[in-house]
């Protein structure tokens, strides 16, 4: 925070002398050259057994960024519980269906639950807790409960087999569709509705907001709501697609739907950003992961290049924002 | 301004009764852990959770959030254990070296560029993680020449030699951040940052020293961990990050920076440790103490939330905490 911009804390809206679209496009861009290029030296991404692969990763991380957006847009930064939520959703979906639960009443069921836990950190949030320790002491809370109670072993849902999580209608998965639609219904209640624009507004500029009569624990609540519905959608799909669970599932989807939401361009400081943004920013992270699988990158340095893309486009997405401020 | 004894020693009241309270209960409940067993072991949490903590709490107290150190001490003890060729100083020196120099450059960035820390450290916290896996091979790896290590193994009493590295750290970085300039411009930066500014605090370097120490301390607990265990495993330390913040606001450090002193980290680190090693020596599996430590995690916030209602109602100020006050590594 530099003393010029300061002045004008918490957070300034959109930059006023340059179009909303040219942000993104100044980093998806290059990211999108950079993919082209990528595509030409590896002939093997262009597969369609391939881009399946791409565009399925792609949306289970895509669901959660988008999910995640609005907790982000309203100034609560990210959660870092990500994992063990969605850990446990898929593994009390598959419990629930391996003690013979009829298939819908389990998806309400694990719905309900998720949302429950994610609205009550909400709640907790929304009364003026920091959402970072919140969000990873809940995480902690989560994880320790399920090992505890599953005792590290592997829960599968036994001769109720169920396995449409990783089907297809007519040649598209059921996880991209689910992927596309969500992404729509996000997109709409951020742009259309009143509770979409008082989270912009409370992650905007909190202290105007609250004067102009918007309740920022409601906004954070609802927030926190759908972030839960989204890791529920994820741990029920997942669930579905493999029958069984443990409580290690889901180890790196904290860090890479982070990663999509900040390559994205949603500032984690609130106020601005799209669930459109980060829904490409998903597309990008599994893109560029898929390719340095299909050259041979070891899993370290795949971590290693991740980390490094997420600290770049943090950096430049900054400056960019900042030079828009200064003009 | 004269400052009264009470007032001194009012910030740790509660910290101090907090651990008197677990320390009764946990050995009452626990055989084992009773007498200079118990001691030992606590103090042995000092060695890694502790100095962890304590790296945190320098980030915290300027008001930013340095979410990388767990994976720092995971590739500091990596590199510990691929140059323990140069002997066991040689090594543990090596690998804090290469810490504090990279906690510098990311504190010269994060305060170069005025981004935010909490989320620059994301990037750097997975970043690392991937390095530590490239340089172990993916596989743990072991110290070939395993004599090197024996003195770490020394026990005098109720300390081990890396408890009281630990210790002689934390005396020191006591002095540093309540008697040098370069310390107390931390607590400026952290408690009123324009202010602060205004009054000729050099942001960057500031920012660059407590990023520094911060990933130097983890290094150290990195280390001191491998050069114990005379091995290091690229996967390890995942939760250190949780452990770690919980000792500092266990011990009363602010989130929202400029509050709190290293006898706050220490009473901090010492709850967690109790309650920890209480809870290993009934036996209790990993995944509850991880349970525990964030319900501990969350029991503190709220704590401090309420506390903080509280003064503001007595003062009769209507203003509600935790509002507008700004959020540690925010940024701009």
């Amino acid at each position: 925070m530099s003393a010029e911009t300061s002045a004008a804390s918490p957070a300034v809206a959109l930059p006023r002398h340059r179009p909303d679209w040219l942000l993104p496009l100044l980093v998806l861009g290059p990211a999108a050259a950079g993919i082209i290029i990528a595509i030409i030296v590896t002939p093997t991404f262009l597969t369609s057994s391939n881009i399946l692969a791409v565009v399925r990763n792609a949306s289970t991380i895509g669901i959660v960024a988008v999910a995640m957006t609005p907790m982000t847009l309203s100034g609560n930064f990210v959660s870092l519980g990500i994992a063990q939520t969605a850990m446990a959703s898929m593994v009390s979906f598959v419990a629930l269906l391996g003690s013979g639960w009829n298939q819908a009443l389990a998806i309400i069921v694990v719905l309900i639950g998720t949302i429950a836990v994610g609205g009550f950190q909400g709640a907790v949030v929304g009364a003026g807790f920091n959402p970072v320790i919140t969000t990873m002491a809940a995480g902690a809370i989560i994880f320790g409960v399920v090992s505890e109670i599953t005792r590290g072993q592997i829960v599968n849902v036994n001769e109720h087999g169920a396995s449409w999580g990783g089907g297809d209608i007519g040649g598209v998965p059921i996880v991209v569709i689910v992927f596309v639609v969500f992404t729509a219904i996000v997109t709409l209640v951020m742009s259309r509705t009143v509770i979409g624009r008082q989270t912009i507004l409370v992650g905007a500029n909190r202290a105007t907001a609250e004067t102009s009569g918007i309740s920022f624990a409601r906004v954070t609540v609802v927030a926190f709501v759908i972030f839960s519905i989204g890791i529920a959608i994820v741990g029920i799909l997942e669930g579905a697609a493999f029958g069984e669970a443990n409580a290690m599932s889901f180890a790196n989807l904290t860090i890479s739907v982070i990663a999509a939401l900040l390559v994205g361009g949603t500032a984690i400081s609130g106020g601005q950003g799209s669930p459109l943004r980060s829904a490409a920013g998903a597309l990008l992270i599994s893109v560029i992961s898929n390719m340095m699988v299909l050259n041979d990158f070891t899993p370290g340095g795949r971590l290693a290049v991740q980390g490094a893309v997420v600290a770049a486009a943090v950096v430049i997405l900054d400056m960019f924002r900042r030079r828009g401020l200064r003009r | 301004m004269k400052v009264s004894y009470f007032d001194r020693v009012r910030p740790y009241a509660l910290p101090i009764v907090a651990l008197a309270i677990t320390w009764i209960v946990i050995s009452l409940i626990t055989p084992t852990f009773r007498g200079e067993a118990s001691v030992y072991s606590v103090l042995e949490g000092f060695s890694l959770v502790g100095l962890v903590a304590l790296g945190l709490a320098f980030t915290l107290i300027a008001g930013e959030f340095d979410l990388s150190v767990g994976s720092m001490t995971a590739l500091a003890a990596i590199i510990t254990v691929l140059t323990s060729e140069a002997g066991l100083a040689g090594c543990i020196l090596i690998a804090t070296a290469c810490g504090v120099v990279f906690g510098a450059l990311q504190g010269f960035v994060i305060g170069w560029l005025g981004i935010s820390s909490l989320v620059f450290t994301i990037g750097t916290l997975i970043m690392l993680r991937g390095l530590t896996y490239i340089f172990s091979g993916h596989a743990p790896i072991i110290i070939e020449n395993f004599e090197i290590t024996d003195p770490m193994l020394l026990r005098f009493s109720i300390f081990s030699v890396s408890s009281i590295i630990a210790l002689v750290v934390f005396v020191a970085a006591a002095l540093f951040l309540a008697y040098t300039r370069w310390g107390r411009e931390i607590y400026a930066l952290g408690g009123a940052r324009n202010e602060a500014i205004a009054a000729g605090v050099p942001r960057v370097r500031t920012i660059t020293i407590s990023f520094a120490i911060s990933a130097g301390c983890a290094s150290l607990a990195g280390a001191l961990a491998a050069t114990r265990g005379g091995s290091a495993a690229p996967q390890n330390y995942d939760d250190l990050l949780l452990r770690g913040a919980a000792a500092c606001l266990l011990g009363g450090i602010s989130l929202y920076g400029g509050r709190g002193t290293v006898l706050n980290v220490a009473f901090g680190v010492a709850i967690l440790s109790v309650v920890v090693s209480g809870l290993a020596a009934r036996g209790t599996s990993a995944s509850l103490v991880q349970l525990v430590t964030g319900a501990l995690l969350l029991t503190v916030i709220a704590t401090e939330y309420l506390a903080g209602r509280l003064t503001l109602r007595k003062s009769g100020g209507s203003r509600r905490p935790g509002r507008t006050r700004r959020m540690a590594g925010a940024g701009g």
